[in-house]
């Protein structure tokens, strides 16, 4: 903390990065400027904000609180005017949603998938142990780092199963201002009956999180909500789709902007395919551990696969790119680069 | 008999779906208590249509003109319709408030489960002070933010039914049903002192609000899924002036937890203290389950309350006994304050676990309190509709009873149901490729 001082003028802002929580929140790359270190500083706006500075709060606290190398960690926040400045390093690869949205519509390759899963379920485990349930896994909260590491952030819908000093068996709040969250979210958290959730709900959402890196797109996007409550209530299992669960013969009236060819031939591994299901069982008693998922199979022949930064090719993280002109960003070449990046970029939601 | 049915449920089809769960009841052939579960066809009257909403246990045989066996009684089950208010799914109802009906609502955007107070202008019309407590407990609720105070999420209105919509937070139950649930009517003292904190919080709240909640009772105290109290029901609350001195001068609220001030018939009171004296009225009955004072009339009643005597039962002990006695002194001015009692004895000090959790009742036999509006939107989204073949949605009273006999012998073995509502156990189980217009099952 002591490392970065807590005044604007020690930060030189260079783009915008995207925006996050519903537009009130904006990512900024930025230069420190005694170290010419590059960072990102996220700005809440406060004065948007309103009712829901507690989840600021929440968030920055809870982040500084949990250490550890797959959650994203804050180096300093502070106020300036309207706004809190929260400073952390800066994630090269942005999000796993910008990703998707940028260089892999109809999702990453496989090897991919089982790199930064196994890093979210680290976290994820750590994050449990530690006693709270994150309540908002998705592609928008996993951020990649240039070596091709990912963390986990998004920590302000978390909440803590100790209670009063005591572990909880269950949990009943349903989280704030989670209407953008709500394609991820278990049936049994969305239920609100007197049964409650606990953190299998995540290891569900761990689920939904894995077809949207593999199909580019989370299950339910576009369906209405009411649908999706009943649709999950139901038990109905989204699937990673591929040619076994989506044969050719499979007539779609509306593909929509999706190329349905590279779906139909390609095939994840049988043991992916059994993560995502494990994972999105109806009953959350039968979903594993985080830690139990980390001894699957599926973790232990992936060793020899290439770095992530390889496979996330043709996509570069944002330092290399700016690193040519660390001095001087105003060559005209970065600059289109960013203005590309700030059309497209809209979900870094850190 | 089948031609008639057929015949029958054509009329159904035309008008039941307007029908909504509005239509007030006179007797017909039954005089049953209703629900919006089923339809009951009688045989003497094709043409008309008897709309029932009521448990099935509610059937009641001893109201029937005359013998008729169970196998010629039909039942078709009507349509969990689904109707909207705004972004709000409408589900079923929750309780009966002083001026209209609570239901439990969804909110479509955020998936949060609501409770909505139903206000139907034209019935308030007709009660006196009705408008206007309506509007001043409106215009309270919106000012008010506490975790302990019941909120007052959103609001609608329909001009042409002339019905307001107040959309509050979810609670699944009150404490008087806790109350209700157990067979003494009262809490173990842990479980009561957990909610007594949070009283005394809401109160303390309100009262730095200078509101005065003058309707403090089990009834009035509402418990979230989470075990959270809410302080509801502020129809005869009242603002304090500021600037005047802490005096009340009406009393509206329930008769058994009115201070000795108000059945005195004094003309001006401190208006605080009348919360206090409740508050210590409704402690007493959750941890005692009976009543400090009772009377035959509200006459005896109150000279019983004004005389401010009164017994505490043997086993309950100090401080408890203490704080009861401090809550419910006669003279207003000597009753304790909010500051006195959270530093009583009593309160600061949690008392050991004796007994069970009392847990909130089950809300029309689902002790899960599962979203009533789940059934609708399923009804919604996946019902096809078959006016071909209505017969599959036709019971007879036999079948019911067989139907009952299997269920409760399937609860008494214990079998701990998973959450899946057992109301719609005669629904043809449709799977989830026949959906129609669902896009989800499509990648986009």
């Amino acid at each position: 903390m002591a490392k970065y001082e807590a005044k604007t003028s020690s930060y030189k802002i260079i783009s915008l990065l995207g925006q996050g929580f519903d537009g009130k929140a904006e990512v900024h790359l930025a230069k420190y400027l005694p170290t010419n270190e590059m960072l990102a500083i996220k700005k809440f706006d406060m004065d948007k904000i309103k009712e829901e500075a507690q989840l600021v709060e929440r968030e920055i606290i809870l982040t500084r609180q949990l250490q550890h190398p797959r959650i994203i960690s804050y180096h300093l926040a502070f106020v300036n005017g309207p706004s809190v400045w929260v400073i952390s390093s800066l994630m090269a690869f942005g999000s796993c949603r910008d990703l998707l949205s940028r260089y892999f519509n109809d999702g990453l390759p496989e090897n991919a998938i089982i790199l930064i899963l196994r890093d979210v379920l680290d976290a994820l485990d750590y994050i449990h142990k530690k006693g709270f349930i994150h309540r908002a896994i998705k592609a928008s909260h996993i951020l990649i780092s240039a070596t091709g590491k990912a963390c986990l952030t998004g920590l302000r819908y978390a909440c803590p199963m100790v209670v009063n000093g005591k572990w909880q068996k269950s949990i009943h709040s349903f989280p704030a201002s989670t209407a953008g969250n709500l394609n991820w979210l278990s049936p049994e958290l969305l239920e609100q009956n007197l049964l409650g959730y606990n953190e299998k709900s995540d290891i569900y959402s761990v689920g939904i999180t894995m077809c949207e890196l593999a199909n580019g797109q989370e299950p339910f996007a576009g369906t209405t909500t009411t649908l999706m409550l009943t649709e999950k209530v139901r038990g109905c299992a989204p699937q990673l789709l591929d040619c076994v669960t989506f044969p050719r013969g499979l007539a779609l009236e509306s593909s929509g902007d999706c190329d349905s060819k590279s779906i139909e031939n390609r095939k994840f591994s049988e043991d992916l395919h059994s993560v995502a299901e494990l994972c999105m069982q109806r009953d959350a008693y039968y979903r594993p551990t985080a830690e139990q998922l980390l001894t699957h199979p599926l973790f232990k022949s992936h060793k020899k696969s290439m770095p992530l930064p390889d496979l996330l090719k043709p996509a570069l993280p944002m330092s290399d790119r700016v690193a040519y002109n660390k001095d001087d960003v105003t060559n005209l070449d970065t600059i289109n680069r960013l203005s590309q990046m700030e059309i497209y970029t809209c979900e870094w939601d850190f | 008999m089948d031609k008639n049915m057929c015949n029958i449920s054509k009329n159904i089809s035309n008008d039941g779906g307007e029908s909504e769960n509005e239509i007030e009841l006179s007797n017909r052939i039954f005089s049953v208590e209703s629900d919006e579960e089923l339809y009951p066809i009688p045989l003497e009257n094709h043409n008309e249509i008897v709309d029932f909403e009521d448990e099935l246990d509610a059937v009641n045989i001893n109201n029937f003109f005359h013998r008729v066996d169970s196998d010629q009684i039909i039942y078709q089950s009507k349509k969990k319709k689904l109707k909207l208010i705004g972004k709000y799914v409408m589900g079923d109802m929750l309780g009966e408030g002083s001026y209209g009906k609570v239901k439990e609502m969804l909110d479509s955007e955020t998936l949060c489960r609501r409770a909505v107070k139903i206000i139907k202008e034209r019935k308030i019309r007709r009660i006196p002070n009705g408008e206007q407590n309506v509007q001043r407990e409106i215009k309270l609720l919106r000012s008010l933010r506490h975790k302990n105070v019941i909120r007052l999420v959103d609001e609608c209105y329909n001009s042409e039914k002339e019905k307001k919509y107040l959309i509050m937070e979810f609670c699944a139950g009150s404490l008087q049903g806790m109350l209700d649930s157990t067979p003494d009517k009262r809490l173990p003292h842990f479980q009561a002192h957990g909610y007594f904190l949070q009283l005394i919080d809401g109160l303390e709240y309100l009262h730095g609000k200078n509101v005065v909640h003058k309707d403090i009772k089990p009834g009035n105290l509402l418990i979230t899924l989470e075990g959270d109290l809410k302080i509801s029901d502020l129809g005869v609350a009242e603002i304090i002036d500021l600037f005047a001195e802490d005096t009340s001068v009406q009393g509206q609220g329930t008769p058994t937890f009115t201070p000795p001030e108000i059945a005195n018939g004094l003309e001006t009171f401190p208006g605080f203290k009348v919360d206090i004296w409740s508050s210590g009225v409704t402690l007493y009955n959750v941890v005692t389950g009976t009543y400090p004072f009772e009377g035959d009339s509200i006459f005896r009643l109150f000279e019983n309350i004004g005389k401010g005597v009164f017994q505490i039962p043997e086993d309950i002990e100090d401080p408890l006994r203490n704080l009861l006695l401090g809550m419910m002194e006669k003279d207003p001015y000597d009753r304790l304050t909010l500051q006195q009692i959270r530093q009583h004895q009593w309160f600061t000090r949690k008392p050991a676990k004796h007994g069970n959790v009392v847990p909130l009742p089950a809300l029309k036999g689902d002790q899960w309190h599962n979203m009533t509006t789940i059934p609708y939107l399923i009804d919604h989204y996946y019902d096809l509709p078959n006016d071909d073949y209505p017969d599959e949605h036709f019971y007879t009273e036999h079948q019911l009873n067989e139907e009952r006999k299997k269920y409760q012998k399937d609860h008494s073995n214990g079998t701990s149901q998973q959450s899946n509502s057992s109301k719609r156990r005669w629904k043809k189980p449709i799977s989830c490729m026949t959906v129609r217009n669902f896009p989800g099952c499509k990648q986009s």
